[in-house]
């Protein structure tokens, strides 16, 4: 009668452990989709007022750049979601194109690069086509 | 001995005279303070006792008297010298308009502050224009015609002609379009921080016209915070290291950054 007491126990404590440790994954995914819904929500609510604050705050220390510039999502192009936004600089029309910008990280030794690539599509689908003439100017990361 | 202390004496008078006049020639007229308008608090910029630029809005970061003391420091030393009306100009910057004396910013309008005035940020960039040569005894500028915002306590000035403002639109957008952005040229350059006064941070990798290319030294990086809610890391191509002023070169803009790890935790 005890043995099988303590086997019940044991049963409802893996039970309870296993559950527990499957709503925790479930969280961690769910903070995550949440995270990259609310920098998508966060870009298209405040692009254009993000635009005119960076440009402003250069403006007023006198290093406004002399191009169009536009706040747009940065893609991961590992992990495929909104990451950030960035502002991008550059001819008009090219600038008018742009998307999104496409982050890819790398590590060579101790140095780990962050290559910034503007593109004509906001779709990770192969490698991205680097919009001609634009470049970033700024890089916003969203407190979520 | 009368006579041989009569001489110092003299110079000494002259030359306080002199110093003292100098003094009152000098900037040290120009200063700015908070003050109340129509029960709202605003920044006030001064030569002398006249207000020439009033700023009601936040902007960059700065509240409006931060931004006061940053426009009477500018204007401080570019009064340094006699200034001529055809030195103070009007100028189009991204978004918004720019008042210079020579080639000094010497402030930026943007819509918001213009909306606060009820004018547009040309217009309001003329009013303050002809506030300040007013105020150093000099006439307004006689070629371009003025815009008159509502409630501003500084001189008042004649309608502008319609036609104006998109003539100021147009050559803002031809000032984008003779910057030229298409160029591929690359290098790495140093990330130095404008808040930790020129630290190295990092590298960035640059892109543009090989001559805007070989031009810059450095990116420097500012941080700004956007309604709590955001991080804001702007990225300056810049001439020189310092970053007391940021001399920013046309044309370039960052395609990488990258961070060296010093210890792996």
């Amino acid at each position: 009668m005890t043995m099988k007491r303590v086997i019940a126990v044991l049963v409802m404590v893996a039970l309870l452990g296993g559950g527990l440790a499957a709503m925790n994954a479930w969280a961690i995914d769910l903070g995550d989709i949440l995270k990259v819904g609310g920098i998508a929500f966060l870009v298209s609510q405040y692009d254009k007022e993000l635009d005119t604050f960076i440009s402003s705050a250069l403006g007023e220390r006198g290093a406004a750049a002399k191009g169009a510039t536009k706040v747009v999502p940065i893609l991961s192009l590992g992990g495929g979601g909104y990451i950030g936004a960035a502002q991008v600089v550059g001819n008009p029309e090219n600038v008018k194109s742009v998307k999104a910008v496409f982050q890819v990280e790398g590590r060579i030794g101790s140095f780990t690069p962050r290559i910034l690539v503007p593109t004509t599509t906001d779709k990770v689908t192969g490698s991205p086509d680097r919009a001609k003439g634009v470049g970033v100017s700024a890089v916003i990361e969203f407190r979520i | 001995m009368r006579r041989s202390l009569k001489v110092p004496t003299v110079m000494a008078l002259g030359l306080f005279a002199a110093l003292a006049a100098a003094a009152a020639f000098s900037s040290a007229e120009v200063s700015y303070r908070s003050a109340e308008q129509d029960g709202k608090r605003v920044a006030e910029v001064l030569i002398g006792e006249r207000s020439v630029i009033v700023l009601l809005t936040s902007a960059g970061g700065y509240r409006p008297l931060e931004r006061a003391e940053i426009v009477a420091n500018r204007l401080r030393a570019a009064l340094t010298s006699d200034i001529r009306p055809e030195e103070v100009t009007v100028s189009s910057v991204p978004s918004g308009a720019g008042l210079n004396i020579r080639d000094q910013l010497i402030v930026a309008i943007y819509p918001t502050e213009a909306n606060a005035h009820g004018a547009t940020p040309t217009a309001l960039a003329r009013l303050w224009r002809d506030n300040i040569l007013a105020a150093v005894g000099q006439p307004p500028a006689p070629e371009l015609p003025q815009e008159q915002p509502a409630a501003e306590p500084a001189q008042p000035a004649p309608q502008e002609q319609p036609a104006e403002q998109p003539a100021t639109e147009s050559a803002a957008a031809k000032e984008s379009e003779d910057v030229d952005w298409t160029g591929t040229a690359q290098k790495w350059v140093p990330i130095i921080s404008v808040e930790q006064g020129g630290l190295s941070i990092g590298a960035a990798q640059i892109a543009g016209p090989p001559s805007q290319v070989n031009q810059v030294k450095a990116v420097a990086e500012l941080r700004l915070t956007f309604r709590n809610i955001g991080r804001i890391y702007a990225y300056i191509p810049v001439r020189t290291l310092s970053v007391t002023k940021l001399d920013r070169v046309q044309g370039v803009s960052v395609w990488a950054t990258g961070d060296v790890r010093l210890v792996n935790f």
